[in-house]
C-alpha cells in the first residue's frame, strides 16, 4: 500500500474510533442510569438468575459462571433497545445518521457503551464469588476474552434489534425478550448442554450464548465442552454477523 | 463547481413517487430557498442531500463528492440545523457543544474554542454548564444552530430556522444567518414563512407533488405573474360582513381581511381603488389607508403550487 493511502486511511479509521468513541460517552452520559435500564440490565438477570439459582443443591460459588454469562446477556443487550428508540422520538438519532461517520462507526459505537456498561455490571457477580464465596478462577486470561467477546456480541445484538424502525422502546423490548428469554435455557446456563435432549444440543449450536457461557464455565473450572479457541471463533463470526446486519438495516429503514 | 449538484433525482417509496426527476444547483456561496407544501418532498430531498437517504435514481454532489458514493467527504463540509431542535435535553449545552465537535472530527483546541465563540455568539456561553432541558425553546434552537456551526461548515442546510421563536432568539438567529451568508457560507434554507426566504434567499426553489415548479431569483418569480396585484386599505370602521361586499365588487378576484385591514386581489388596481372609494362615501366611512402592492412570493407560491387562500389562511385543494 502506498504510504499517502496509508496515511490516508489510517486518518480516517482514527477519525471513525473517535467517533465510535463520542458516540459511546454520550451513551454513557444519558443512558447508563435511566431506570428502565437499570431495571432491564441489572435486576431482571438477578431476579431471573435468583429465581432459577434458589432451591438448587448447589454451592453459591458454583452458580457464578451462570450468574455472569446472563448478566452479561442482559446488561450488555438493554443500552441501544432503550436509548435509540428514544433517540428517534426526539430526532436527535438524525444527528448521528447525518454525522460525517460510517454506518459501521455508528453502530459500532452505539454497541460500544452496551458492551462497557455490561463489563461493569458483570464484575460485580465476579467480585463477589471471589470475595464471598472464594470461587477460584482457573484461567484468567481466557475469562476476561469470554467477558469481553461475550459482553460485545449482546451489545451488538442489542443495537440489531434497535434497528426496528419505531419510537417505543417497549416495541424493541418485546421482541429482544422474545430472543433472550429462551436464550438463557438452551445454552447450558441453567441445564448443562449434555444433559439436554438431542434437538435441544442442537439448537444450542446457534444461541451465541452457548460459547460465551461454555468459555466462562472454562475459565472457572478448566472443563467445557468446546474448545475455548473454537468457542472465541465462534462468538467472533456471530459479532461479525450482527455488526453486518445491523448496518443493513439501519440503511434499509433509513430509506 | 457548485455547493450542491442535483441530476435527474427519483425518490420512490413502493409505488409512491416522492421525487420526479427533480435537478437544479446551488452556486458557492448562494442563499437558496426550498418552499414547498406539507408532503411535496422537501423532507426527502434535504434526506438525500445529506446522505441519510439514498434516491432511487440520479445523482447529487457537495462540492463535487457524490452524497452516494463518497457520503462521509461530502457531509464533511456540511452544518445541517434540523427542523426540531434536537440536542440532548440530558447533557449541558457545553457536552452537546462538544459531542457535535467530535463527531465531526474537530480537534480539542479548536473545538473548545469554537464552542466557546458560539455559545457567546448565540448568547448562551453563560448557561454552558446547564442542562438542556431546563433551557427555552428559543434556547435550544439557538443551541441547535451552534451545533451545526461546530465545524465551521462551507454549506449549512437550514431547516425552518426562526419558525414559533420567540423575538430575542428570533433576531440573534437571523443575525447570525445573515454574517454567515456575508461570510461566502452557501445557505440550503428550507421555509414555510415566505417572507423569510423572499427577504434571504438569492434565489428559490418551488416544490410541488415531487416536481420543481420553479427557481429563480423571488423578484424575477414575482414578474411571472404581474397580473395577481393587490390593494390593502383599512377603515375607520371595519368588520368581516364588509369582506363579502367587496369580493363581489368588480375585477376582484380574492379577498382578504388580515387585522383591521382588507387585501383585495386584482388584475387592475385603478377600478379596484375607485370602487373602494366610491364605497367609503356611500357606506360614511373613512378610510386611514390604502395602497398598492404587486404580486408577492407567497402568490407566487401559491399560484405554482396550487393552494387556495381561505380568508386570511392558505388552504391545500389537492
Amino acid at each position: 500500500m502506498p504510504s499517502i493511502d496509508r496515511e490516508k486511511w489510517i486518518e480516517r479509521l482514527s477519525r471513525e474510533i473517535s467517533a465510535a468513541w463520542a458516540i459511546a460517552k454520550k451513551d454513557m452520559r444519558i443512558y447508563y442510569l435511566k431506570p428502565n435500564i437499570i431495571v432491564s440490565g441489572i435486576l431482571f438477570p438477578l431476579f431471573m438468575f435468583l429465581a432459577f439459582a434458589i432451591g438448587k443443591n448447589a454451592p453459591p460459588g458454583t452458580l457464578i459462571p451462570g450468574l455472569i454469562a446472563i448478566t452479561l446477556l442482559f446488561s450488555a443487550s438493554s443500552i441501544e433497545p432503550v436509548s435509540i428508540p428514544i433517540e428517534r422520538r426526539v430526532k436527535t438519532f438524525d444527528r448521528l445518521l447525518s454525522a460525517p461517520i460510517s454506518l459501521h462507526s455508528l453502530v459500532f459505537g452505539e454497541s460500544l457503551s452496551g458492551f462497557l456498561y455490561s463489563l461493569g455490571i458483570a464484575c460485580l457477580p465476579l467480585v463477589i464469588g471471589v470475595i464471598l464465596f472464594s470461587t477460584s478462577i482457573v484461567h484468567i486470561p481466557i475469562l476476561v476474552i469470554a467477558m469481553a467477546l461475550t459482553a460485545f456480541c449482546f451489545a451488538t445484538l442489542g443495537t440489531l434489534f434497535a434497528a426496528y424502525p419505531t419510537e417505543n422502546v417497549g416495541e424493541v423490548m418485546s421482541m429482544l425478550n422474545t430472543l433472550r428469554l429462551p436464550l438463557i435455557f438452551i445454552s447450558g446456563v441453567f441445564i448443562p448442554i449434555s444433559a439436554m435432549p438431542q434437538i435441544g444440543q442442537e439448537i444450542a449450536l446457534f444461541s451465541p450464548l452457548t460459547y460465551g457461557n461454555d468459555m466462562i464455565v472454562y475459565a472457572y473450572t478448566g472443563v467445557s465442552l468446546y474448545s475455548p479457541l473454537l468457542d472465541i471463533f465462534v462468538l467472533v463470526i456471530f459479532i461479525m454477523i450482527f455488526q453486518f446486519v445491523a448496518n443493513r438495516l439501519y440503511k434499509k429503514f433509513n430509506e | 463547481m457548485d455547493a450542491i449538484e442535483v441530476s435527474h433525482i427519483i425518490k420512490q417509496f413502493g409505488p409512491l413517487t416522492a421525487l420526479n426527476d427533480i435537478s437544479f444547483s446551488v452556486g458557492i456561496g448562494e442563499t437558496f430557498g426550498f418552499l414547498g407544501p406539507n408532503g411535496a418532498g422537501k423532507t426527502t430531498t434535504i434526506r438525500i442531500l445529506t446522505g441519510i437517504s439514498s434516491p432511487t435514481s440520479g445523482t447529487a454532489t457537495i462540492f463535487g463528492h457524490d452524497i452516494e458514493h463518497d457520503t462521509i467527504a461530502a457531509r464533511q463540509s456540511m452544518g445541517i440545523v434540523s427542523e426540531n431542535s434536537n440536542v440532548y435535553d440530558d447533557l449541558t449545552a457545553w457536552q452537546n457543544m462538544m459531542f457535535s465537535a467530535e463527531l465531526y472530527h474537530v480537534g480539542r483546541n479548536e473545538r473548545e474554542k469554537k464552542a466557546a465563540e458560539l455559545l457567546t455568539l448565540f448568547g448562551l456561553y453563560a448557561r454552558r454548564n446547564d442542562i438542556a432541558h431546563g433551557f427555552s425553546k428559543g434556547m435550544k434552537r439557538r443551541l441547535t444552530l451552534a451545533m451545526g456551526l461546530v465545524n465551521s461548515p462551507r454549506l449549512l442546510f437550514l431547516d425552518e430556522p426562526t419558525s414559533g421563536l420567540d423575538v430575542q432568539s428570533n433576531l440573534i438567529i437571523r443575525d447570525v444567518v445573515t454574517d454567515l451568508i456575508r461570510d461566502g457560507v452557501t445557505v440550503f434554507l428550507t421555509t414555510h414563512n415566505i417572507e423569510e426566504a423572499n427577504v434571504m434567499c438569492d434565489r428559490v426553489a418551488i416544490i410541488n407533488k415531487g416536481h420543481i415548479a420553479a427557481i429563480d431569483a423571488p423578484e424575477r418569480l414575482k414578474k411571472t405573474i404581474q397580473s395577481v396585484q393587490s390593494i390593502e386599505f383599512s377603515f375607520d370602521h371595519s368588520s368581516t360582513d364588509q369582506l363579502d361586499e367587496l369580493r363581489h365588487f368588480p375585477m376582484v378576484n380574492d379577498a382578504r381581511k388580515a387585522g383591521d385591514k382588507f387585501k383585495l386581489y386584482t388584475e387592475d388596481p385603478s377600478v379596484v381603488i375607485d370602487a373602494v372609494m366610491s364605497y367609503a362615501r356611500s357606506h360614511n366611512l373613512k378610510v386611514i389607508s390604502i395602497t398598492t402592492l404587486g404580486p408577492s412570493l407567497e402568490d407566487v407560491f401559491i399560484r405554482l403550487t396550487g393552494l387556495q387562500r381561505s380568508g386570511g389562511t392558505v388552504h391545500a385543494i389537492d
